[in-house]
């Protein structure tokens, strides 16, 4: 149904380059493909050729190419969708049609009367036959339509004319396109003595009656069939009764779609380029070209009624003239301030790169006596000392950071910095700023950090607020894991990295490495004899679970051993709840004091 | 800490009143020391009650032989089943134990003279009650009219020591009509 109602039957014997209009082009074609009639298979369409030119798509029928080709116009289609397919279902191109408009070709006569030559009424230019129908439509020399003259609204006669520019928006409903293609207008008198259908007996009408003589059911009103074409080819079919207004119009418009199927792919090319053509929206270009000079043409069915048109066609020319000279130059004015933005952007990008290239020249020269030292400690290279480095350099570096180029406390990011080693090391010296707070903050605020408070921190969450506090360019586990063996010399105090059996991973100050927390635990249980891992964890002032794991290591050692509540006699938890308590291991040297026996 | 005695006259020693001491220990030093510990006071207990088995169950349930070991009601603290496992089979291993009925892991007869030391008790009580050469059935040693160092030896654990006198030639195993005999030698020594 959508094929029958939007499509031109086309002789496919035709090579493509002669059914072309004179400002059509063609633009791409892909053979093997096969179309949908909404969701259905269109039988007759399954293998041909699509061409998508820049108004219109065709499709030449492999099996019978004279009889079963066809054109569709490309402003029909209002949405496109593309599907990839999936196993054995070819990828689709589905064309959603504009259920308003109506195929302007649907009968012979049409599409050769597009095909004459004309007579403009104003400029008397004979124009040639083979333009597109839009473009078909108004003359190509003063843009006048070609039916401007016979068939003159009011509207436009009256409004446009005293204040011919503010019409423009105007202009473009008022253009006579669809209802007058036949090349004149329909009859307009009521000479005509057409009967009427009543739409619910059926009984044929007297045109001037109001109502149904036989039912008196409100009757059509006769104007409306100047603006509908079908009503009136329906009326004047020898007919007893009544049609429903159009059979075209009870379709559902969500079945008006045509789908091409590729069976041999191509479709992601041709599918780009039919966007393109849909986006580029050609037909209308030409039609809007010829609105802009549209005010001229108002005047000139003015002057041409009074017989003046001879006159007139000068000055139509020229306003013609006048104002596509006007689009012109606004344009490339547009194009020529772009042109000189993009020069001068480049200008600075290469600015930038130059003063960046320079500094980290002098800056290298700086670093070469620290890393022609024989103790090849790497971080004689890596740091870079600030008085090493020019009073020029610093004076730049200073004002692009005025300049907000580059703020202080930016994230490193491999690309600031070449080398890999050197990455890392200052990768350490920002992470020892967000754990122990940077030294340089503003001496009347306590620094701060993840670990001015506490001693010990997972890894994980530390990870985590280091992204955090970066936002950019955030680091990956491996390149934190890198970073952590150069934290120690970067942090004071020094901040270490342990992993304790169970895989748990921390960074600790020195109070909490494992010969220090031994001593304190071994103190506190010399105090109190017996301490659960919790009142030790209270003592330490660190989560539960990191207390355990740092006790279990020094149970590894021997010093303490535990005493599950699991096997107290009564009472006492049991499974996970219960807990455990450590005391002193006093036994290593413990002799037997129990019974003997000789 | 201090020993003290149980109500069979059994002086417990100091380490049964420590709460670690019923719990197992992740630290393989310490726990060897526990086991050592642990082994002693099983087989110390045993042969002041003339105890020949233990069991896992022991442990699970109260109201046995072995309460007096596996639960120190003064400390609230008992050995769990899973505990005295594997209390069994370090022993097992050491052998000072083994398995009773074999294939199985819940029960062991312990060792608290070794079949060797047994034999020599077995050979000096039939010298002592004159009943060398003479053909005796298993029965008369277990259950002997006048209660003997070997009264209750389980059927297994004589059997190892005969076997041990066998081999250095101070007993023969006799088959009988009804069972199996043993005559004492006087034997090489």
């Amino acid at each position: 149904m959508a094929l029958r109602r939007y499509t031109t039957v086309v002789d496919g014997t035709i090579p493509i380059p002669a059914l072309l209009y004179n400002d059509e082009e063609l633009l791409a074609s892909q053979d093997n493909v096969g179309i949908y009639d909404g969701y259905q298979k269109a039988m007759d369409h399954q293998s041909g050729t699509v061409h998508v030119t820049t108004h219109r798509l065709f499709f030449m029928n492999v099996r019978s190419a004279a009889t079963q080709s066809f054109s569709m116009d490309l402003s029909h289609v209002i949405r496109t969708d593309h599907y990839t397919g999936l196993f054995k279902s070819s990828p689709k191109v589905t064309l959603f049609l504009d259920a308003n408009s109506v195929s302007n070709s649907g009968n012979g006569d049409d599409a050769d009367a597009r095909f004459e030559s004309w007579e403009c009424e104003v400029c008397s230019y004979r124009n040639p036959p083979g333009l597109s129908p839009a473009a078909a439509q108004v003359c190509s020399l003063c843009g006048v339509p070609r039916n401007a003259v016979p068939a003159p609204t009011s509207q436009t006669s009256s409004g446009a004319l005293p204040t011919p520019l503010a019409s423009f928006p105007t202009s473009s409903t008022s253009l006579p396109g669809t209802p007058s293609r036949s090349g004149s207008p329909p009859p307009h008198g009521n000479g005509d003595p057409e009967s009427i259908a009543c739409s619910a007996c059926t009984f044929l009408n007297h045109p001037s009656l109001p109502v149904c003589e036989m039912c008196f059911t409100p009757l059509p009103v006769v104007s409306q069939r100047f603006g509908n074409n079908n009503n009136t080819r329906t009326k004047s079919a020898p007919s007893s009764r009544p049609v429903s207004p159009v059979s075209a119009a009870a379709v559902d418009p969500a079945n008006l779609l045509i789908k091409l199927s590729f069976r041999k792919g191509g479709e992601k090319a041709l599918y780009n380029i039919l966007k393109r053509a849909l986006k580029a929206r050609v037909w209308e270009v030409s039609r809007y070209r010829h609105e802009c000079g549209f005010f001229c043409p108002l005047i000139a069915v003015e002057f041409a009624r009074e017989g003046r048109s001879e006159r007139f066609r000068g000055m139509a020319n020229r306003n013609v003239n006048a104002s596509v000279k006007n689009t012109q130059t606004e344009l490339s004015d547009a194009f020529q301030d772009l042109e000189a933005l993009m020069v001068k952007a480049r200008d600075l990008v290469q600015l930038a790169a130059e003063l960046n290239e320079k500094l980290n020249a002098s800056s290298t020269i700086a670093n070469t006596p620290g890393s022609a030292s024989p103790t090849g400690s790497i971080f004689a290279v890596t740091s870079l000392a600030p008085s090493a480095e020019p009073e020029e350099a610093k004076f730049i570096r200073s004002s692009l950071s005025q300049l907000g180029l580059q703020m202080t406390n930016a994230p490193v990011t491999p690309d600031m910095i070449r080398d890999e080693r050197r990455w890392i090391g200052e990768l350490a010296r920002e992470l020892a700023g967000i754990l122990q707070g940077t030294s340089d903050d503003t001496p009347g605020q306590k620094p701060s950090g993840i670990m001015r408070q506490r001693g010990i921190v997972g890894l994980d969450e530390v990870w985590g607020g280091w992204n955090r506090a970066r936002g950019v360019a955030l680091i990956p586990p491996s390149t934190f894991l890198q970073t952590l063996q150069f934290l120690p010399d970067c942090t004071s105090p020094p901040i270490y990295n342990r992993t304790f059996k169970s895989g748990l991973r921390v960074l600790h100050t020195p109070p909490y490495t494992h010969a220090s927390f031994t001593a304190r635990l071994l103190g506190h249980l010399m105090l109190s004899e017996v301490l659960t891992t919790s009142q030790v964890a209270q003592e330490e002032k660190i989560t539960i679970s990191l207390t355990a794991e740092m006790i279990e290591a020094v149970e590894v050692d021997g010093v303490v051993c535990r005493d599950d509540e699991r096997s107290a006699i009564r009472g006492g938890g049991s499974g996970s709840g219960s807990e455990l308590r450590w005391t002193l291991n006093m036994f290593e040297e413990y002799v037997w004091d129990g019974q003997t026996f000789d | 800490m201090g020993t003290t005695d149980g109500h069979a006259g059994f002086r417990l020693p100091s380490i049964h009143a420590a709460h670690a001491f019923f719990t197992e220990q992740p630290n393989p030093t310490t726990q060897s020391v526990f086991t050592d510990n642990w082994t002693r006071l099983i087989l110390s207990y045993a042969r002041h009650r003339r105890l020949f088995v233990i069991r896992v169950e022991d442990a699970e349930v109260a109201g046995g032989d072995w309460d007096e070991i596996l639960r120190n009601e003064r400390i609230n603290r008992r050995v769990l089943p899973s505990y005295l496992n594997s209390l069994i089979s370090a022993m097992v291993s050491r052998n000072l134990a083994y398995y009773e009925p074999p294939k199985q892991t819940r029960s062991v007869i312990l060792l608290w003279r070794l079949p060797e030391e047994w034999a020599d008790v077995l050979h000096s009580w039939g010298t002592a009650t004159g009943q060398l050469n003479t053909i005796l059935t298993l029965y008369e040693i277990t259950d002997p009219p006048v209660p003997s160092p070997l009264s209750g030896i389980p059927l297994s654990l004589l059997r190892r020591t005969i076997t041990i006198l066998t081999r250095s030639g101070r007993a023969q195993l006799i088959g009988v009509a009804d069972g199996e005999g043993v005559r004492l030698l006087t034997g090489g020594k």
